[in-house]
């Protein structure tokens, strides 16, 4: 078949759709939020995957000044994009990772569909602890079961 | 892990060879793959190796905060530094052909500052991260009435 041929000739593009869609799928699926950062890095992966085999040239090198003359060289340009990117991305998952720990200093869990539940319970979507009107630390953020 | 004697002298014998396989990366990247990143997270991951074995508060030791974060700062001034340098001497900005009288010359001195600056804070990044992390206690957020001056120490 011409179409198996040309998935084969294109074996890169395959990884990159397969990293990316259970990437995604671990992102929808999954109630820990860690596994969710877990998947977004994955997802993240396989873009990172995406530019690089797109800006490499077959038997290319670095596109480094060689003392022999002309040489085959791979695009630097995907290459310099995603190293930026691949910086963007560990800030990011430590974004990601310090609001984790915020949620379950404040929830007792990291469990997406336990900490909706405490937020149903406790009346009404909070972007803020009401630390400042109950001093005591009576609030149920403190208290819930770790 | 601190009481296990195998992970004790593995991360002994390793701790040496990461920094300077660390250091080769980045003083390689002038010619071949590698440089101030790549160079940065693996000198930082022979320090959060040896945070890991022999406990956070020995790792504390050996690269205290207020070290940490003036090499992290360093980092970003040695990078900046370099750039207005070349500005100071009638070049653009991280223009690297103007700080020698060779301009090849020039080049090389540039990047290797400019890589060093990088490695420095990305070193010293990831370190603050992990010291971060793994020194978070859930108590200071939930019983104390308000901290937050307090940044990773204890």
């Amino acid at each position: 078949m011409d179409l198996v041929a040309t998935i084969t000739a294109n074996w890169n593009y395959l990884i990159v759709i397969l990293l990316m869609m259970g990437g995604l799928f671990i992102v929808i699926s999954q109630n820990n939020m860690v596994k969710k950062l877990v998947g977004l890095a994955i997802f993240q992966t396989s873009v990172f995957l995406f530019y690089i085999t797109v800006g490499k040239v077959a038997g290319g090198t670095a596109p480094i000044l060689m003392s022999y003359g002309k040489a085959a060289y791979s695009n630097p340009l995907p290459h310099v994009l995603i190293l930026t990117a691949i910086v963007v991305g560990v800030a990011t998952t430590a974004l990601g990772l310090a609001l984790v720990l915020r949620i379950h200093a404040a929830f007792g869990s990291i469990e997406d569909d336990e900490v909706l539940a405490m937020k149903a319970d406790a009346g009404m979507p909070r972007s803020k602890r009401s630390r400042s009107s109950d001093p005591d630390g009576s609030d149920p953020d403190g208290g819930d079961p770790a | 892990m601190r009481d296990n004697p195998v992970l004790r002298t593995a991360a002994k014998i390793l701790f040496a060879p990461i920094i300077v396989f660390g250091l080769y990366v980045q003083f390689h990247g002038d010619y071949s793959p590698g440089g101030g990143f790549q160079a940065g997270v693996i000198i930082a991951a022979a320090f959060i190796l040896h945070g890991l074995i022999f406990g956070l508060e020995a790792g504390r030791r050996l690269v205290p905060e207020w070290l940490n974060l003036a090499m992290l700062a360093a980092g970003v001034l040695i990078y900046g530094g370099v750039g207005v340098a070349g500005m100071a001497l009638d070049g653009l900005y991280l223009d690297y052909n103007v700080l020698l009288p060779d301009p090849s010359a020039g080049q090389h001195v540039g990047i290797i500052l400019v890589e060093f600056g990088v490695g420095l804070t990305v070193t010293s990044v990831m370190l603050a991260l992990f010291h971060a992390f793994a020194g978070f206690s859930e108590d200071r957020f939930a019983d104390k009435p308000e901290d937050t001056a307090g940044g990773g120490s204890q």
